[in-house]
C-alpha cells in the first residue's frame, strides 16, 4: 500500500514539476538537431554515389550503342584504344563503382565515416597497388567531430540523468520532509530506489519519444528498421541505468545537493572524457598501430625487386605507360602487349601482396586488443554499439576495403582469361560484368557483448552501493 | 588598491586551503605528467619510424640501377612529415593528417597514412595529451573552484557586511578575480615550467621554440582569464551557488564540446569539400583539355612543337639540340602541376571559408581561438600541414625537372632506351623540410589573438558592470 502510494504521489509530483518539462524539451530539441545533422551527412555521402551509378548506367548504354555501330562498320576511324570491342578498353574505361552505401541507421552516428571514401573504381590497369580509401576532408572537422545522436546519447544524456536525480534524497533532507518520509514503513534505500525507478521510467519514455520522433522526421522508416532501432534504444537505456546507478550511490552518501552535484559531474568528466582518453592514449603507447611507414619501405623494396623481373617480361617504359602500346596489334593476338603487361603486373602483385596481408593481419590483431579496452568505460561501449548499428564502425570500413580489394581481383579475373582466349567484347557481356555489392555479413557483431558490459556495469554500481550503505543508511541519511 | 589585495589574498588563501583546488590541481598535474610521458613514448616511436623510413627510402632512390630518368620519376620517392617536440604539448590535427606524400611523375598526391584510419572508434574520444588537460580540464577546475565565489558571500550574508565596510564593487570584483586567477596562474606556471624542463632535454628542441612556449603560455593564461571572468560573472549574477554551478557547467559544455561540433556541421553543410573522386575527376577533366606530355598527337603538344621549331629555326624535332620528348614531358609536367595548383587553390579557398566560420563562431566560444592558437604554436594545425604539402610539391617539381631535363639534354629524339647514369639519383638532394617561421605563424593567427583579447575585455567589462550593481 505504502509502495503504491509512493509511486502515485511521486508520479503526480513529477508531472507538476516544471523541471521535467524543461529537460524533456531540451532533449527533444537536441535530438532533433542531431538527427538533422546526421541526415545531412548521409545525403552528402549518398549524392556522389547516386551520381556515379547514373554515370555508370549512361556509359554502359553508350558502350552498347558503340559496339553496335562498330559491328555494323559505322565507325571506321575509331582508334584501337577507344574500341569498345577490346576487352582491355572496357576493363579500364567501364570500371564498376564499388560503393559503400549508407545503411539505414547511418544518420545516428557519424562514426568513422568522415575518414573514408565511400566509392572506389578499381580499374584493369594503371592502378596503384594499394588502393586509396582516404576521403578529402578538413582535419579540424575530424578533430571536433559531428553533433549527432551518438554524441547526444553518450555525452548529454548522462548529464540530464544527473540533473534529474542528483538531489532526490538531499532535497528532502534540506526541506525537512526527510523525517516524515522515514516514518513510513519503507526502508530508506528501497524508498530512494523507488524514486529513481520512477525517474528512470519517465526519462526513458521521454528519450524514446524524442529519439523515435527525430528519426522519423529525418525520413527514417522506424517500422522498417524496428530491429536496429530497438537495439539502439536498449543500449541507451542500459547506459542510462548505469548513470542512475551512480546517482543512487551518490544520493546514498547522504551529503548536500551541492556536494552531490559536484561529485556526479566529476564522475561524468571522469567516465565520459577522461577514461576514454586515457584508454586511447594507453592503447597508443602500449599497443601502437603497426607502423605504416615501416610497411611502406618493405613494400617499395619488394616492388623494386619484382619490377626487375617484370622488366624482363615487358619493356620498362611501357610498364609505366601501357596506354601508349595502342599500336601493338597483330593478326595472331588482339592483346599481345596486354598479356605480357598483366604477366609483369602479376609478378609485382605476388611480391607485394604478402606484405599487405601481413600488415592487415597485424593491424586486426592490434584492433582486437584495443577493442577489449572498451569494457572499462560505458561511454566507449555505447559508442561501439552506435557505430555498429549505424554501419560506421572501423570494422565496417575494414570489411569494405577488403571487399573492394577482392572485387578488383574478380574484375581482373573476368577480363584477363578472356583476353588470353583472344575474345572480343560483345554488347550482351556488358550486363554480365561483375558487380560490386557491399555486404556486412563478415562484420563481427559486438552488440551482445556491449550490452552485457553495460548491464554488468550498471548492476555492479547498484549492488556495490547497496552493499556499502545497507547497514548505515538511516544514520547517514539523517546526519545533517 | 590595498583593499583589492586584501580581498585577493583572502580569496586566494581560501582557494588554496580548499581541498577541491588542491586535489584537482594535483590531479591535473599528474595527468599532465602522465600525458607527457606516454606521449613521449609514442613520439619517439613515430620519429624513429620516420627516420628509418626516410633513410631507407633515400637508399631505395639512390640505389636504382641505370634506367630511363622517366622510369625513375615513376618509381618516385616519399616525403615524410617530421614531428616536432612542441607536438608533445598539443597533438592538434596530427592524427587526422597523413604523414607521407608519394612524389611521382604527373600526379600531386595527398598525404597518406592517417593515423586515425588505422585506429578504432575509441580514438575519436580524444587522447590524454597535455592539450586535452589544458583545454578541457583546467577550465572545469576554474569552474569548480570559483562558481560560489560571490554566491557564497551572498548566501552567508557576508556580502552585506563587505558592502557596509565600504568596499567598492569594482574592488570586490578585481579582488575576487585575482583570487581565482592567481592559483590558476600558479598551476599554469608550474605546468609550463615542467614542460620546459621536459622539452628542453630533447635534443631537437630548438632555441626558437622557447619563444613559442612562452607565447603558448600567454595563450593559455588569456584563455583561463576569460573563463575566470565568466565564472565570476555568473557567480555575481545568480543567487544560489547550485544554480551558478549548473549554468557554468552548461557554458563549459557549449563552449568546449557543443560549439566546435555545431560549427563543424555548419561548415560542412555550407562549404563542403569535394569528395576524393570528384576532386580527381575535375583534375582529369582539365588534364584532358590540356597538354599531354606523353602524347605527341595531342593538339596542345603539336602547337608546342610548332613553337619550339620556330624558335630554334629548324623544321623537324630531330634537328633540335635536345631531345624533344624530354622537353615535351617537362612541359607536360609543368602544365599538370598548374592544374593541380589550381584545384588545390580551390580546396584552400573552401578551407579558408571554413576557417573564417570557426573564427566567427569564436564569438560564442573562447575555446575555439584558444584551440587554434595552441595547435598553431605547436605546428600541429591544418595550416602547418598545408605548408608541408606545398613544400613537398615544390620539391617534386624540382625533381621532375631535373629528371626530364637530363633526358632532354643527354639523349636523342626517339631514343626511349636512353638510360641515365645512377650518379643522377645522387645528384637530386633529399627533401629537407623547413617549417614556416613563428613570425608567419603569428601573423596568420592575429585574428585568433584579437578574438581572445576582445573576449577578455568584454567579459571583464561585464563583470565590473555587474558588480557595480551588486545587491546583497
Amino acid at each position: 500500500m505504502a509502495l503504491k502510494n509512493q509511486y502515485k504521489y511521486e508520479w503526480l509530483g513529477l508531472l507538476r514539476d516544471r523541471w521535467i518539462i524543461v529537460l524533456s524539451l531540451i532533449l527533444l530539441v537536441v535530438c532533433f538537431y542531431a538527427a538533422h545533422n546526421g541526415k545531412e551527412k548521409v545525403t552528402e555521402r549518398q549524392a556522389p554515389l547516386e551520381k556515379a551509378f547514373e554515370e555508370e548506367r549512361a556509359a554502359d548504354d553508350m558502350y552498347v550503342a558503340l559496339i553496335d555501330s562498330v559491328d555494323l562498320g559505322l565507325k571506321p576511324g575509331l582508334p584501337v584504344w577507344q574500341n569498345p570491342q577490346r576487352l582491355n578498353v572496357i576493363g579500364q574505361r567501364a570500371a564498376r563503382v564499388c560503393a559503400f552505401e549508407a545503411q539505414p541507421l547511418a544518420l545516428v552516428s557519424t562514426g568513422q565515416s568522415d575518414l573514408f571514401t565511400h566509392m572506389v573504381k578499381p580499374r584493369l590497369y594503371g592502378e596503384a597497388l594499394t588502393l586509396g580509401f582516404s576521403e578529402l576532408s578538413n582535419p579540424v572537422q575530424l578533430l571536433f567531430g559531428s553533433f549527432d545522436l551518438a554524441f547526444v546519447s553518450i555525452y548529454l544524456l548522462p548529464l540530464l540523468v544527473l540533473a534529474f536525480s542528483y538531489n532526490v534524497l538531499s532535497s528532502e533532507k534540506e526541506s525537512g520532509t526527510m523525517r516524515l518520509t522515514l516514518v513510513q514503513p519503507v526502508a530508506p534505500t528501497r524508498w530512494l530506489l523507488n524514486k529513481l525507478v520512477i525517474r528512470y521510467i519517465i526519462l526513458s519514455v521521454v528519450f524514446i519519444v524524442a529519439f523515435v520522433f527525430s528519426l522519423s522526421i529525418s525520413g527514417l522508416s522506424v517500422i522498417a528498421e524496428i530491429g536496429s532501432v530497438v537495439k539502439l534504444i536498449i543500449a541507451v537505456l542500459a547506459y542510462m541505468l548505469f548513470w542512475f546507478g551512480l546517482s543512487f550511490w551518490v544520493n546514498l552518501r547522504g551529503k548536500s545537493s551541492g556536494s552531490n552535484a559536484v561529485v556526479l559531474v566529476s564522475l561524468w568528466v571522469l567516465l565520459v572524457l577522461l577514461v576514454p582518453a586515457i584508454i586511447s592514449q594507453l592503447a597508443n603507447s602500449l599497443y601502437p598501430v603497426p607502423p605504416r611507414v615501416g610497411m611502406l619501405t618493405e613494400l617499395r623494396k619488394a616492388e623494386a625487386e619484382a619490377q626487375k623481373k617484370a622488366d624482363e617480361i615487358l619493356s620498362n617504359y611501357y610498364r609505366d605507360h601501357p596506354e601508349l602500346a595502342r599500336t601493338d596489334t597483330s593478326e595472331q593476338s588482339l592483346y599481345p602487349f596486354w598479356l605480357s603487361y598483366f604477366a609483369s603486373q602479376e609478378e609485382i602483385r605476388k611480391a607485394v601482396e604478402p606484405i599487405l596481408v601481413d600488415y592487415e593481419s597485424k593491424l586486426q590483431a592490434q584492433q582486437r586488443t584495443v577493442d577489449k579496452l572498451r569494457f572499462f568505460s560505458p561511454a566507449v561501449l555505447l559508442q561501439n554499439s552506435f557505430n555498429e548499428l549505424a554501419g560506421t564502425s572501423s570494422r565496417h570500413y575494414t570489411a569494405y576495403r577488403q571487399q573492394v580489394v577482392d572485387f578488383a581481383g574478380t574484375w581482373r579475373e573476368f577480363f584477363v582469361p578472356r583476353m588470353f582466349r583472344n575474345e572480343v567484347m560483345k554488347k550482351e557481356m556488358l550486363s554480365g560484368l561483375p558487380q560490386f555489392a557491399y555486404n556486412d555479413d563478415e562484420v563481427e557483431q559486438q552488440f551482445l557483448a556491449d550490452i552485457t558490459g553495460l548491464l554488468l556495469l550498471a548492476i555492479g554500481v547498484f549492488s556495490l552501493s547497496l552493499l556499502v550503505y545497507r547497514n548505515q543508511a538511516v544514520e547517514r541519511i539523517l546526519a545533517v | 588598491m590595498n583593499m583589492i589585495l586584501k580581498i585577493a589574498a583572502k580569496e586566494m588563501k581560501e582557494v588554496l586551503r580548499d581541498g577541491r583546488f588542491r586535489v584537482l590541481s594535483a590531479l591535473c598535474l599528474v595527468l599532465l605528467v602522465v600525458a607527457a610521458f606516454s606521449g613521449k613514448r609514442y613520439y619517439d616511436f613515430v620519429n624513429a619510424q620516420h627516420k628509418e623510413a626516410a633513410e631507407k627510402e633515400r637508399l631505395n632512390w639512390t640505389s636504382q640501377e641505370a634506367k630511363n630518368p622517366h622510369s625513375a620519376a615513376h618509381y618516385g620517392t616519399y616525403a615524410f612529415k617530421p614531428k616536432y617536440p612542441m607536438s608533445l604539448l598539443d597533438q592538434g590535427v596530427d592524427k587526422y593528417t597523413g604523414v607521407s606524400i608519394y612524389l611521382e611523375a604527373h600526379v600531386r598526391n595527398e598525404a597518406q597514412f592517417i593515423a586515425a584510419q588505422d585506429q578504432t572508434g575509441l580514438s575519436r574520444f580524444g587522447d590524454l595529451t597535455p592539450d586535452f588537460v589544458l583545454l578541457f580540464l583546467v577550465p572545469l577546475l576554474i569552474i569548480l573552484v570559483g562558481f560560489n565565489a560571490i554566491t557564497r558571500e551572498r548566501e552567508s550574508g557576508t556580502l552585506r557586511l563587505l558592502q557596509s565596510m565600504g568596499v567598492s564593487p569594482e574592488r570586490l570584483a578585481v579582488g575576487k578575480w585575482l583570487g581565482i586567477m592567481m592559483p590558476v596562474i600558479l598551476l599554469t606556471t608550474i605546468s609550463f615550467f615542467l614542460a620546459a624542463l621536459f622539452l628542453g632535454n630533447l635534443s631537437d628542441f630548438g632555441e626558437l621554440s622557447w619563444s613559442a612556449l612562452l607565447i603558448l603560455f600567454g595563450v593559455y593564461v588569456l584563455y583561463y582569464a576569460i573563463f575566470s571572468n565568466i565564472v565570476l560573472l555568473v557567480s555575481a549574477w545568480v543567487n544560489k551557488s547550485s544554480i551558478a554551478f549548473v549554468i557554468l557547467l552548461a557554458v563549459w559544455m557549449v563552449a568546449c564540446l557543443g560549439m566546435p561540433k555545431v560549427v563543424t556541421n555548419l561548415a560542412d553543410q555550407l562549404y563542403p569539400y569535394p569528395t576524393q573522386q570528384e576532386f580527381m575527376e575535375a583534375v582529369n577533366e582539365d588534364k584532358k583539355k590540356g597538354l599531354d606530355g606523353h602524347d605527341p598527337w595531342n593538339d596542345a603538344a603539336r602547337k608546342l612543337e610548332q613553337e619550339v621549331l620556330a624558335e630554334y629555326g629548324v623544321d623537324s624535332v630531330q634537328q633540335l639540340p635536345f631531345n624533344f620528348d624530354g622537353y615535351l614531358m617537362q612541359k607536360g609536367e609543368e602544365h599538370e602541376a598548374e592544374i593541380f595548383f589550381k584545384h588545390y587553390e580551390h580546396l584552400k579557398e573552401i578551407y579558408e571559408k571554413q576557417s573564417r566560420l570557426y573564427r566567427n563562431a569564436a564569438a560564442l566560444s573562447p575555446f575555439l581561438p584558444a584551440r587554434f592558437l595552441s595547435m598553431a604554436m605547436c605546428r600541429t594545425d591544418y595550416h602547418s600541414h598545408w605548408h608541408f604539402s606545398n613544400e613537398a610539391e615544390k620539391y617534386r617539381l624540382e625533381m621532375m625537372n631535373a629528371l626530364n631535363m637530363d633526358f632532354a639534354d643527354n639523349s636523342r629524339y626517339g631514343d626511349w632506351s636512353y638510360k641515365s647514369d645512377p650518379e643522377l639519383w645522387n645528384k637530386i638532394q633529399p627533401f629537407d623540410y623547413t617549417p614556416p617561421t613563428y613570425a608567419s605563424v603569428l601573423s596568420a593567427n592575429t585574428g585568433n589573438f584579437v578574438v581572445l583579447v576582445v573576449w577578455l575585455a568584454v567579459s571583464f567589462g561585464f563583470v565590473v558592470i555587474r558588480c557595480t550593481t551588486l545587491k546583497p
